[in-house]
């Protein structure tokens, strides 16, 4: 009877304390009203964004997007010509790189030369004055999360572009950061090794239970390793979210087409649930636009299915294919001259005139010029009207 | 194919024919039995043994060496301070400037700088003697620490000091745990590169050494006026040994450095005049 009471309360107390996590901790990070120029030159515009302690962060744009500039300000190696940035709800505009609790594991991994990789990894905690002891289990430790323990005692340019990498992990990870800052570090590794990392990295943050935010121009990258996903461009964070809604519902021309490979074509949503677009009216899932809103309509190519001019929503011409290995790539075009991509299991003969098949839920639509939240708020709705 | 790496095989054999043959000239007389440098009377070690009995001489020998070494460490750590305040300079009037003032005295003559120097002392009444000579060196040798210093700055990647910053180290222990020893082959080749300038400089010297005080170089010059003794060559050969050893250190030293990083780059070695 006893042990059931200490059961109940202990679970109790653990469930109180998830509320409490959940209700009242702040943010890791978070950005008020942040701009940084140079001269005229605006590098970012009035962002604001929020990181939650533990999870794995995504920057992506193309370069010139200012994804580098945010990591900078988180990092403290740049400063914001107005805004403030909090850690953990303290302003830390003013505190300088050393000072900051987080690590950074750079583009050309900036590993000391003169240093062997043991070394390199007991760098931070020797700065910090460990003792010897406590120096040695730390660096075996992250030597060890990055599996190249064999190699402490390897010199730097003895070690592979991907060996390379990992100490610059683990020496970024020997100072316990509470949060890992991440430069387009996979981008000098080749594509099988830079699968592997991918991988690898999200285990390890999902080990240590840490911050990561990590930089890319690679939006497979991004899609694969996050918990959520900026895509910036332009000094703007275009859209934040989860990589499905990212992929699934992208809010601009920008986003649909930076992220996967994308058909988008003008349309107007005549209705509610009624879109037109390459001369035709298709059923959809969208409303609450203005009548004869103009649009623009996104279709994935995996959405689109190749079938006979008969069962066709739309009758295309085969341009061209390419074979990917799992799927066909295959260029059509249809009688009003628009270019689908299309990816299709089946061969497809290159002059031959087949019809295109789609779903109404595969029609994304996108209106000009739609805030995060008005946009958010719209697919808030659906989700809604799918419940009723 | 084959004629022609003989060909340049030949021309090389005669330019270093031509820059050695005087000094193999002068080591072989300093084994001549005779006086002069006319005739061979016969293997003697006689101009050796006269060299080492000449105690002023050998005075002058201990006195060039604490000169070059002190000139040359002493302009080491003022030079790589000044190099490093240059490449540290964001302002690129202020970098330009220093690095033009650099230059300027490294390619200005040095009877111009040794007659400034006895200028200056006499002026401000500063009695010549070991210190103004140590002082000349030092301020002819610290450009040529710059010259060697500033390119290794400029090639190290900019990523480490960031590196260093981020993994919470302050300016000191940047520079003394990264900065400094990636740049050291060039710090040494500075070191080495002001030895042999100062171990080899007549022309300040000649200028700045007062009354008894005189290295090497100046009591070769004003015994050779004097008329030739053989002395001199057994003291030139015994120089030329030195600098081989200084040559031998230095490609030690070097390579040790190479090895333990194994950077694929050998340093440059100083051209080192003749001493």
């Amino acid at each position: 009877m006893k042990l059931h009471a200490f059961l109940v309360t202990m679970y109790l107390l653990t469930k109180s304390e998830d509320w409490a996590l959940t209700n009242t901790s702040t943010p890791i990070i978070e950005f008020k009203n942040i701009s940084l120029s140079y001269d005229d030159n605006e590098v970012l515009k009035n962002i604001d964004l929020e990181l939650e302690a533990g999870k794995f962060y995504t920057l992506l744009g193309p370069s010139g997007s200012g994804k580098t500039t945010i990591l900078n300000l988180i990092s403290g190696q740049l400063t914001a010509t107005h805004g403030n940035i909090l850690f953990e709800g303290n302003v830390i505009n003013d505190v300088p790189v050393e000072k900051r609790n987080m690590n950074t594991v750079f583009q050309d991994y900036g590993l000391f030369p003169n240093m062997n990789v043991y070394d390199n990894v007991a760098f931070g905690p020797s700065i910090k004055g460990m003792n010897k002891a406590t120096i040695k289990t730390k660096v075996t430790e992250m030597l060890d999360l990055v599996k190249l323990s064999q190699f402490a005692d390897r010199e730097i340019n003895e070690l592979s572009g991907g060996q390379r990498q990992r100490v610059a992990i683990a020496r970024a990870l020997a100072n316990d950061p509470e949060i890992l800052l991440l430069d387009e570090p996979l981008s000098a590794l080749d594509y099988k090794l830079r699968k592997d990392m991918q991988s690898e990295l999200r285990e390890i943050q999902q080990r240590l239970g840490i911050t990561f935010v990590f930089v890319t121009h690679d939006q497979e990258e991004a899609l694969a390793m996050s918990d959520w996903i900026f895509v910036m461009n332009d000094g703007v964070i275009q859209q934040n979210g989860s990589p499905e809604d990212i992929y699934d519902e992208p809010i601009n021309h920008f986003v649909a087409d930076f992220i996967g490979e994308s058909n988008i074509l003008d349309g107007i949503m005549k209705a509610d649930y009624l879109v037109h677009f390459v001369g035709k009216d298709f059923e959809n899932v969208d409303a609450g636009m203005r009548p004869n809103e103009r649009v623009e309509v996104v279709l994935r190519p995996e959405d689109l299915d190749l079938t006979t001019v008969d069962q066709a929503k739309l009758i295309v011409t085969i341009e061209d294919q390419s074979f990917r290995g799992d799927y066909y790539e295959i260029t059509a075009i249809d009688d009003d001259g628009n270019e689908w991509q299309v990816q299709a299991t089946n061969k497809a003969t290159v002059g031959s005139r087949l019809g295109l098949t789609f779903d109404p839920e595969d029609i994304h639509i996108m209106r000009f010029n739609e805030s995060e939240d008005d946009f958010d708020a719209r697919l808030e709705s659906y989700d809604d009207d799918a419940a009723e | 194919m084959y004629k022609k790496i003989k060909w340049s095989y030949l021309y090389l054999l005669f330019v270093f024919i031509l820059l050695y043959l005087p000094i193999f000239f002068l080591v072989v007389y300093s084994f001549n039995a005779g006086d002069v440098m006319q005739g061979w009377d016969g293997f003697s070690l006689k101009h050796y043994n006269e060299l080492f009995a000449d105690t002023r001489i050998l005075e002058i020998i201990v006195n060039t060496f604490l000169i070059a070494l002190l000139s040359s460490l002493l302009a080491t750590v003022i030079g790589t301070a000044g190099a490093l305040y240059i490449y540290n300079q964001t302002n690129a009037l202020t970098k330009n400037i220093f690095l033009s003032l650099n230059n300027i005295l490294l390619v200005s003559p040095d009877v111009i700088i040794g007659a400034s120097f006895l200028i200056l002392f006499t002026v401000v009444g500063f009695s010549l003697g070991f210190v103004s000579v140590l002082l000349a060196h030092i301020a002819f040798s610290i450009p040529i620490v710059v010259l060697m210093v500033l390119p290794r700055l400029q090639e190290m990647n900019q990523s480490l000091v960031i590196a260093a910053k981020d993994l919470g180290a302050g300016n000191w222990q940047m520079l003394s745990r990264v900065i400094l020893p990636v740049i050291s082959p060039g710090i040494l080749a500075g070191f080495f590169m002001a030895l042999t300038y100062s171990l080899d400089d007549f022309a300040v010297t000649f200028f700045v050494t007062g009354n008894g005080f005189s290295t090497l170089s100046v009591e070769i010059y004003s015994r050779a006026r004097q008329g030739v003794s053989l002395e001199i060559n057994a003291l030139s050969a015994m120089m030329f040994l030195v600098s081989l050893a200084l040559v031998f250190i230095y490609y030690v030293i070097s390579t040790r450095f190479a090895k333990s990083k194994k950077r694929g780059t050998r340093l440059v070695l100083p051209a080192s005049e003749g001493l």
